[in-house]
């Protein structure tokens, strides 16, 4: 078991052909449960986390889902690994900077539980592209499967009780994962933003709480958990995606119609500059990458080349360089190990065209 | 020197003066040599120390019998403690959930093999609702479909 499995098994976020879709990276759903009779996570005492812990991991791993999954305990990893993890959205920052909780992740990499983080298990479930439905009902399959086997704390009024008043009730959190370049180069995202708040959904950036939006890559997720059904969640995050990617679509036409030539040349710039740079900081390649993805999706570049912009965005990350090269490196020491895997994964790109979409 | 500022742990003179600008809210706290020592100054500890100075001065009121935790401590870490501290700070924590929920009243799923009875009232509510509604607009088809729908799901909830 070791997060170098991880990395190197296949999944559908970064290797599935055909799984990617243009505007939406992935879906999310997260549910936050506790199990009955014992102190939450931040106030237990180490004996009831470790008890928790066990019994968590006992039914967790005993689920289909979950047969030959990864188990691994937070306090026995080494920092850079933990940081994989994180990177791969597989565990949160909370979880990998304290040293009692732990995470299952099945063999696929599409469900990861989180155990002893704010709640007793924070399950999640993550499929490629915008999957909204399809998403859920594995989670909610899970959901039924452990409220089998743990008793769950659960009030009639209150619902599914949590550590924070700001999951209590469905304990739901479905995101969007979205590529809104055409938004941000048109200078809309403030306004979107904006927009988005107002109505109860959260912006945030690739990674999560207080992070930027590297790439153009913003998560969008509901905010209330209480009062609404799981149903009515859903149904509000998918309305504003779905206005989202058309809103994208329609700048992304709007710009390379009145940019034209200028629109391809960025593009095609990006390309040039990862297939031939010998130092690429994580934030710069983020951004080319970006220009990649948008030029796939615009016809500039074949569609099946996307999986692979994907791939590179989740590789390309500080941790990932480093645990691929099984070394602790300093920065420029990962700029170079990027660029060269870039230029590696770029080699046979074909060149930028024009947009056919 | 008038009045000099007394240490906030120890009541000695203080020499150490911190101030502390968190979301707007101002926290300002004095430390003797000593004390300031105690929680290394000039770092993160001291905020520390003052948090749990300023936070120890007021009296629980409510302590959960389950676990053990305070409304006090509720006020510092924004987190519950275990899953009856809902029912013991219930009451309290309404206001609360006013504000950053907007609803008090959980209206979705209940754990597998349960009754999912916030479901069944939210159900009942939008029935009796439609019921009116379509009595308003005189199709008694719907009106009497609807009516049966409410009657099952009160009977539902009543034989909890």
């Amino acid at each position: 078991m070791s997060v170098q499995e991880i990395l190197a098994d296949e999944n559908e976020l970064t290797h599935l052909l055909g799984a990617q879709q243009a505007v939406v990276l992935s879906t999310r759903i997260r549910l936050a449960r506790n199990l009955e009779g014992f102190p939450f996570p931040g106030w237990a005492k180490p004996a009831h986390r470790k008890e928790v812990a066990e019994r968590c991991i006992d039914a967790l791993t005993k689920l289909p889902r979950f047969r030959k999954s990864h188990v691994f305990k937070m306090g026995d990893l080494p920092d850079l690994e933990r940081a994989v993890l994180v990177e791969r959205h597989l565990v949160s920052k909370e979880l990998a900077s304290g040293k009692s909780g732990a995470a299952v992740i099945s063999r696929d990499q599409t469900c990861s539980v989180m155990v002893n983080e704010e709640d007793h298990l924070r399950v999640q479930v993550v499929k490629a592209g915008w999957h909204l439905r399809g998403t859920w009902n594995i989670a909610e399959q899970l959901d039924d499967a452990l409220g089998a086997s743990l008793g769950l704390a659960f009030s009639d009024g209150l619902g599914f009780l949590t550590a924070c008043p700001t999951n209590v009730g469905t304990g739901l959190r479905a995101s969007a994962m979205v590529h809104l370049p055409g938004l941000c180069l048109a200078g809309h995202m403030e306004k979107v933003t904006r927009a988005l708040s107002q109505d109860g959904l959260a912006v945030r950036g690739w990674l999560g709480e207080g992070t930027e939006a590297a790439g153009n890559v913003f998560q969008i997720s509901n905010q209330q958990t209480l009062g609404l059904s799981e149903d009515a969640i859903l149904r509000h995050l998918g309305g504003w995606v779905k206005t989202l990617v058309d809103q994208e679509w329609n700048a992304r036409r709007k710009l390379a119609q009145e940019e034209g030539e200028r629109f391809v040349d960025r593009l095609a710039r990006s390309l040039g500059v990862l297939r031939s740079a010998r130092l690429l900081t994580s934030a710069e390649s983020m951004n080319m990458l970006s220009h990649l993805r948008l030029a796939c999706d615009m016809g500039c570049l074949p569609e099946e080349r996307r999986h692979v912009v994907d791939r590179l965005m989740i590789e390309g990350q500080p941790a990932h360089v480093q645990a691929r090269q099984g070394a602790e490196l300093d920065s420029d020491g990962r700029d170079s190990r990027r660029a060269a895997a870039i230029r590696e994964a770029l080699r046979d790109f074909p060149e930028v065209g024009p947009p056919t979409a | 020197m008038p009045n000099p500022l007394k240490c906030s742990v120890c009541d000695a003179v203080a020499t150490v003066h911190l101030t502390q600008i968190v979301q707007g809210k101002v926290t300002k706290v004095d430390f003797c040599e000593a004390c300031a020592a105690k929680g290394g100054a000039g770092d993160a500890a001291v905020f520390k120390l003052a948090e749990a100075v300023n936070a120890a001065a007021p009296a629980p009121a409510i302590t959960c019998p389950t676990c053990g935790f305070t409304d006090v401590e509720f006020r510092r870490r924004g987190r519950l403690g275990c899953p009856s501290c809902w029912e013991v700070f219930g009451v309290a924590l309404n206001g609360l959930l006013a504000k950053v929920q907007h609803e008090t009243q959980h209206v979705g799923r209940a754990p597998a093999g349960t009754v999912p009875v916030g479901q069944l009232r939210h159900r009942l509510l939008a029935a009796q609702q439609e019921m009116t509604a379509a009595i308003a607009a005189e199709d008694y088809e719907a009106a009497a479909k609807l009516r049966d729908e409410v009657a099952r799901i009160a009977a539902q909830l009543d034989a909890l």
